[in-house]
């Protein structure tokens, strides 16, 4: 006679050691930051935004952006309590809208995730050839020295993480510390001898007509890129009710005040009205400039750092998403199954063939590497999270349509709901306003090219998930387990045995 | 003095599996050979009929005590406590590693090499290469289906593929010794299935939230 055991006892010493080994809210908070890479934003993508777009709305959209996925967070940690591989938008996708919408999510993901990690060698390679050429006397062209970043990832990509992540932490603190000194110093030489807030205004937000927040939205939620990843912890968490929630709450927060702050910092010193014009003329210098001497050395010698971080960052994201989408059988097994040190070996290397292609066809072609590269996939890459971020508010309303989980009606229902509604009319304005997002003109096909990318990938992703559900029942019912796709395959396995 | 058959146990074989056979360092994040030898020491307890698993839930199935005091160890903690497997391999992956190298070490099969540096921790190493080397060839039937395999070998071979060590496992097998490593696990009991599946999602959670 066997005797099942249930009920876990409370506060026993195996949950106490469990909770020990655990994360705590600086852990998470630490590991979102630590792959959001600041400096990159701030010194990357804002100048160029200022240039490109011509708008100075940036400070204010940070802001309004932050409001918005604050309220799009409430369904999203609500939802995380309720799903298994709640750290992909993917699995919320197929939770909420079903598993073929999943499948055409999760190549937007690949996709989206994708250009952003590429699009950050249009960045380093150029600022790495200027540091060179400056300091060291060494004369390359970009593509050179983003091969060689590109070299390098591909190496560490295939190492084993926790190397990579003690580096991060270490940077990460020392970006925000630059930046705020640098803020610090812009603020206290403003251009005309006073402080404007008219770039922290909503109006601002408007100032070339509706549309125009679309297109800051976009560079503002580019910003936030990583905050959505708190979730990926929610089983490791200590408490995955309180402390998913908080580290999530508490990394949009931070983030806000810092890209906001040193946005307008950097309005600030060149002056609203002529910020536009010395962004153009100094790129990532805007915020260099703020402070001078060693603070401007260390700023410029982080900002390679960062975008480095960055895109190791998101070439890790990349093959996570390959591994978990391989383990899965939705895309080739090979793309889950991990090498001999447990990393995804052919995951990370199909991420790094992608990179070494872009790099070379942008050489070749001789594109601008830091608007055509950097800026564009960037900010498509950015597009692309905001149209999950908009699939996923949908999906938490279906999901909590069906059952209510023991949610409330904010959570489940008012707050994914008006999530829902801003984001989508965000990703309209984004794709009806694409052209000055870019910087080009409106008959340009680009404008059009990149936002149909994924109308593209979205088409060919609904079509392999119907293919799998007619063809392989086996592997469209797993869509979305992520990590217990084993136990998902095991069930399938129990149910041929009974039959 | 260690022999080439092993102590029977899969968790030793497992251990010996995810280290070098001569100088003892590990094929595997620490955390991914944790989780693996915490489902072994489970599988020993199956293998024994001291207990069963059912939808991630552990049953007691005999009292006996096992003869060996580790695996005796585990007995009494999941007869102590009610939690799920998941629970379990995460609770024990936490000392597993260093728990099965002692057992190793008082068979004769591990000994403590302290390290010349003094910032290193000491490792254990294997006191016979040939020996350390040997249950991956006790796995390999796993692979093969012209050769006889026993429970516990397809056992050792799915952990090990489980926790991250097909790459170190299937070269040794012929051509298509995955789909048959798949089709042998696929034959076990039920409870040895699922606890090579949750061990696989067990290592697949740590790598996908970055845990190693």
């Amino acid at each position: 006679m066997s005797r099942t055991q249930s009920q876990p006892t409370r506060q026993s010493h195996v949950s106490r050691a469990l909770a020990a080994d655990r994360l705590g809210i600086p852990a998470v908070l630490f590991f979102v930051l630590a792959g959001v890479a600041p400096l990159t934003v701030v010194a990357g993508v804002i100048p160029t935004a200022y240039q490109t777009t011509g708008l100075t709305g940036i400070p204010a959209a940070f802001i309004a952006v932050a409001l918005i996925l604050a309220i799009f967070a409430v369904g999203y940690v609500a939802m995380t309590r309720h799903i298994t591989n709640s750290g992909a938008f993917y699995a919320f996708i197929s939770n909420g809208l079903g598993r073929i919408t999943g499948v055409a999510a999760a190549l937007i993901a690949l996709l989206s995730y994708s250009f952003l990690q590429v699009g950050l060698y249009g960045a380093f390679g150029p600022g790495a050839a200027a540091e060179a050429a400056a300091h060291l006397g060494l004369h390359a062209a970009w593509w050179v020295w983003a091969l060689g970043a590109w070299a390098l990832i591909a190496v560490l990509g295939l190492l084993r993480v926790d190397i990579t992540g003690w580096v991060l932490g270490v940077l990460l603190t020392a970006e925000i510390l630059v930046i705020f000194a640098e803020a610090v110093s812009g603020l206290v030489h403003p251009s005309g001898g006073h402080i404007g807030f008219g770039t922290l205004s909503p109006a601002d937000l408007t100032s070339a007509g509706f549309g125009t927040f679309g297109v800051l939205a976009v560079v503002a939620v580019l910003g936030f890129v990583g905050f959505e990843q708190a979730p990926v912890l929610a089983e490791e968490a200590r408490n995955a009710r309180r402390t998913v929630p908080l580290a999530t709450y508490l990394a949009l927060g931070m983030i806000a005040v810092v890209y906001a702050g040193a946005s307008w910092a950097m309005a600030v010193h060149a002056g609203q009205s002529r910020v536009v014009a010395a962004a153009a003329q100094q790129g990532p210098g805007l915020l260099f400039g703020l402070g001078g001497g060693l603070l401007s050395s260390t700023a410029q010698f982080l900002f390679l750092t960062s975008l480095f971080a960055a895109a190791l960052a998101f070439h890790n994201v990349v093959w996570r998403y390959m591994y978990a989408l391989g383990r899965e059988n939705v895309l080739p097994a090979a793309l889950g199954r991990t090498g001999g040190n447990n990393i995804p070996k052919t995951a990370s290397l199909v991420q790094s063939a992608t990179g070494l292609v872009v790099i070379c066809a942008y050489a070749i072609a001789g594109w601008q590497p830091m608007t055509q590269l950097f800026f564009w996939l960037g900010t498509t890459g950015g597009f692309g999270i905001l149209v999950l971020l908009a699939l996923t508010a949908i999906a938490v309303v279906a999901f909590f349509g069906r059952y209510s989980h023991g949610e409330g009606a904010w959570c489940r229902l008012v707050a994914p709901a008006l999530a829902a509604i801003l984001l989508t009319l965000i990703v309209v304005l984004a794709v009806l306003n694409y052209s000055t997002l870019l910087g080009v003109g409106r008959s340009d096909p680009v404008a059009w090219e990149f936002p149909a990318s994924y109308a593209a990938v979205g088409l060919i992703g609904l079509g392999w998930g119907v293919l799998l559900r007619v063809k392989r029942p086996h592997v469209y019912s797993m869509i979305g387990l992520g990590a217990h796709a084993a136990t998902g395959h095991l069930a399938r396995t129990a149910g041929e045995v009974s039959r | 003095m260690a022999r080439l058959t092993g102590t029977g146990l899969v968790a030793d074989d497992l251990y010996l599996m995810a280290h070098h056979e001569v100088t003892g360092r590990p094929y595997l994040h620490h955390r991914a050979v944790g989780v693996g030898l915490a489902g072994a020491l489970l599988a020993e307890l199956v293998l024994a009929g001291n207990i069963r698993i059912r939808a991630e839930r552990i049953a007691v199935a005999g009292r006996a005590a096992p003869p060996d005091e580790l695996a005796r160890t585990v007995l009494g903690l999941v007869l102590s406590e009610r939690h799920l497997v998941p629970d379990w391999l995460a609770f024990l992956a936490r000392s597993a590693e260093r728990d099965v190298a002692q057992r190793l070490e008082r068979q004769d099969y591990l000994t403590l090499a302290g390290s010349r540096r003094p910032w290193r921790a000491d490792r254990w190493v294997p006191t016979d290469a040939d020996c350390a080397f040997a249950p991956l060839f006790r796995a390999q039937a796993a692979l093969d289906p012209a050769k006889p395999v026993t429970v516990a070998g397809a056992t050792l071979a799915g952990l090990a593929a489980a926790c991250g060590l097909g790459p170190r496992l299937l070269p040794f097998g012929p051509k298509g010794a995955r789909r048959c490593l798949d089709e042998t696990v696929r034959q076990l009991a039920p409870d040895l299935r699922e606890l090579i599946a949750l061990t696989q999602a067990a290592t697949d959670r740590l790598l996908l939230s970055q845990r190693f």
